[in-house]
């Protein structure tokens, strides 16, 4: 451990440890920096994080520094706050200042920092300014303004570093210095919007959001990406119930501060064409909406005991509409034709930062589930000639040629979220909500399990799903009595067999990783403690 | 119990006899009525009222009329949509959906621009906190006047065009 003094205060921190993170935990703010970032390697070309260390002739930077035992270190005084002043003074020489048409603005660390160090008299004139390229695009993601940018060079570490694909480089020398990639090549890996994400300034910023919306009109809710079984922990970045962007929250147990671009898209489903918005029921061989009273009395009316001969249900569901889900289809098909997915689906081409080739938020569920994957062919096998109600919970089964063929003489219920093969091929169509939609919990392929909140309105009918469940269980003849979502947690709980009821409700805030016994018996008595 | 030591119950004067009879008061008040009469009659130029809608009064320059949106040379607006206006907008009446332009040196414009002119409190943080110049109220103009509540939710082209005349 090492002891030193940080504007008067005494602090201990481990041995080795840098001194901008000793000066953060002292101040409880971080010093003024770009190019430091804790997950890249040191740069040190921003200069902004300038201290004055006793016995040292001249500032040094923080992010470059190992603290030393008794060190006495100034982050405040005159000479390390006229330091700062000149050096962002020195970043603005040939910034544009096109706040106004900058998409980065209200989370911009230029914009931050000047107002915190500011010289608010400028000495550049406009036209004395470099003027370099703007709004040139440089992959499918990104966009770069030459302009703007204050050379921190994470955007080229993170390509190094992280991606390992070093697309992006500092060209040109002095004033001419800038970003870019070389001639031919695009900024095209799965990560490429990590760079707009740790660019302290408006230089690269993305395509999708580009003049969507001014982040500060935006409303953060905390949620985890479903796009594949790591479970990236995501903001999603909405307002007006529109979802406008997911960014990366940091969770080292998971993710780091990253995402994959992929995962950044995927909330486009949420309001793309075909979302399911009312209950359809076929008549005379066409689907027609129907009232959401109608289709529950028709829901309802279809899913008698015995009455049900395949109950399926998707690791797209949350891990409570898992849990019920079992309870539901047990009571009405029997342990033998349940089945947790298609095996199979929802499986696509991995990489070894972060996506996972499960492209299911929820498949490490089905195993403390005991939920079997069903191969098509076998599903399609129970299905001929099998007679009665098919239940589907999302998913698109029947976007398998075998399973389409063997429908035949069954009534299929399907419950989901957009029109799909399974919509179209179903007699009852029940809207659900997607995940940005519903307070839901996911256990990733660690078996964390992590929370997401709802952060808009589903469309039109859909509800909150569980509670839709419990009503179809409360119909079944089970006395389930669930108030609100922490006696649903606790429910899930029990079900999965936790030693302590109430740890879903208080995850912690990297998720939990809990030690559940593999394939738990479930059903609520023997839930134990 | 009295509140504070002030008595319970206020007494009012008394009236005298001639108060009290009535008519004798009510000729009075009609004097000062027949003198201001005869005043304006002799003077209707020292007059306050104006006839409205003929005549109208002038406002100062400052005067907060309905919006207009400034233009660049090519009519096309000033406005690069960084919604300052509408962020600063204390009764959110300001809607601005902005879009790529095709020219790289402006590079940000708005799509639409809509302002409601029914919510609009007249307050002018809007024309301080524009960068651009782009949004003026400037125009004087006061009377707005509808027959539809849709009529007041008005456009770009509307703002771009703002004449003096105060129908909608």
């Amino acid at each position: 451990m090492a002891k030193l003094t940080i504007d008067g205060k005494q602090i201990e921190v481990p041995d080795g440890t840098r001194l901008f993170d000793a000066c953060h935990e002292a101040r409880g703010e971080a010093l003024p920096h770009f190019c430091y970032h804790p997950d890249l390697s040191i740069a040190g070309v921003c200069r902004l994080c300038q201290v004055e260390v006793e016995g040292m002739p001249k500032l040094t930077i923080a992010c470059n520094t190992t603290v030393r035992d008794d060190m006495v270190v100034h982050t405040r005084n005159e000479r390390v706050q006229t330091a700062v002043k000149q050096i962002l003074e020195m970043h603005l020489i040939n910034h544009p200042v096109d706040c106004p048409i900058c998409d980065q603005a209200g989370e911009c660390g230029l914009q931050d920092q000047y107002m915190d160090y500011g010289l608010y008299e400028s000495e550049i004139e406009m036209g004395d300014k470099v003027n370099k390229e703007k709004a040139q695009v440089i992959g499918p993601h990104v966009i770069l303004d030459k302009e703007r940018c204050v050379l921190c060079s994470r955007c080229v570490r993170f390509c190094e570093e992280i991606t390992k694909t070093g697309e992006l480089g500092i060209y040109n020398r002095g004033d001419r210095a800038e970003i870019g990639t070389a001639p031919g090549v695009e900024l095209d890996n799965n990560y490429s919007l990590n760079t707009v994400d740790i660019c302290p300034v408006g230089a690269l910023t993305s395509r999708d959001f580009r003049f969507q919306k001014r982040v500060w009109m935006l409303r953060a809710t905390p949620s985890i990406c479903p796009g594949c079984a790591t479970g990236c922990n995501v903001r999603v970045d909405h307002e007006g119930g529109r979802v406008y962007r997911l960014k990366p929250r940091r969770n080292d147990d998971v993710n780091g501060p990253w995402m994959c671009d992929s995962g950044r898209m995927i909330y486009k489903d949420v309001h793309a064409e075909g979302r399911l918005g009312s209950a359809l029921v076929r008549r005379d061989g066409g689907l027609e909406s129907l009232s959401w009273a109608d289709a529950r009395r028709e829901l309802l009316g279809m899913l008698k005991p015995g009455s049900v001969a395949f109950a399926l249900a998707d690791p797209s569901l949350s891990l409570e509409e898992l849990v019920l889900f079992r309870r539901l289809a047990r009571r009405l098909a029997g342990e033998v034709q349940i089945a947790g997915g298609v095996a199979g689906d929802g499986l696509g081409e991995g990489d070894e930062i972060l996506l996972s080739s499960d492209r299911r938020p929820n498949r490490h569920a089905l195993s403390w589930l005991d939920l079997a994957e069903v191969a098509p062919a076998d599903l399609a096998a129970a299905l001929e000639g099998a007679r009665g109600t098919v239940l589907v919970l999302g998913g698109d089964p029947v976007a398998h040629l075998e399973v389409a063929a063997a429908l035949k003489g069954v009534r299929l219920v399907y419950l989901g979220t957009r029109h799909n093969a399974t919509a179209a091929a179903a007699d009852l169509v029940i809207p659900l909500s997607m995940w940005p939609e519903k307070d839901a919990l996911w256990a990733n392929k660690q078996g964390r399990i992590q929370r997401g909140q709802r952060a808009v309105a589903a469309p039109g009918d859909a509800r909150e799903d569980w509670r839709l469940l419990v009503d179809m269980l409360g119909h079944a003849g089970d006395d389930l009595d669930l108030a609100g979502l922490p006696a649903l947690r606790r429910f899930v709980a029990q079900e999965l067999g936790l030693a302590d009821e109430d740890s879903l409700n208080r995850l912690p805030a990297a998720g939990l990783v809990p030690d559940v016994a593999v394939a738990s018996p479930g059903s609520a008595p023997t839930g134990g403690e | 119990m009295s509140y504070k030591g002030l008595p319970e119950v206020v007494t009012t004067r008394k009236r005298s006899f001639w108060e009290s009879a009535y008519f004798v008061e009510i000729f009075k008040g009609l004097v000062v009525t027949g003198r201001h009469v005869l005043k304006n009659l002799r003077h209707t130029d020292e007059m306050p009222t104006i006839q409205y809608p003929d005549q109208k009064r002038d406002y100062g320059p400052r005067f907060r009329g309905r919006h207009r949106l400034t233009q660049r040379d090519d009519g096309s607006p000033k406005c690069v949509a960084c919604q300052m206006c509408s962020t600063v907008c204390p009764a959110d009446c300001i809607e601005i959906e902005a879009a790529e332009h095709p020219n790289p040196a402006i590079e940000k414009f708005p799509e639409t621009f809509t302002i409601d002119l029914l919510r609009c409190v007249y307050c002018g943080l809007c024309e301080e906190a524009c960068p651009c110049d782009a949004i003026r109220m400037d125009t004087g103009i006061y009377e707005i006047a509808a027959d539809t509540r849709e009529a007041f939710i008005v456009d770009k082209e509307f703002l771009l065009n703002n004449d003096k005349d105060g129908t909608l």
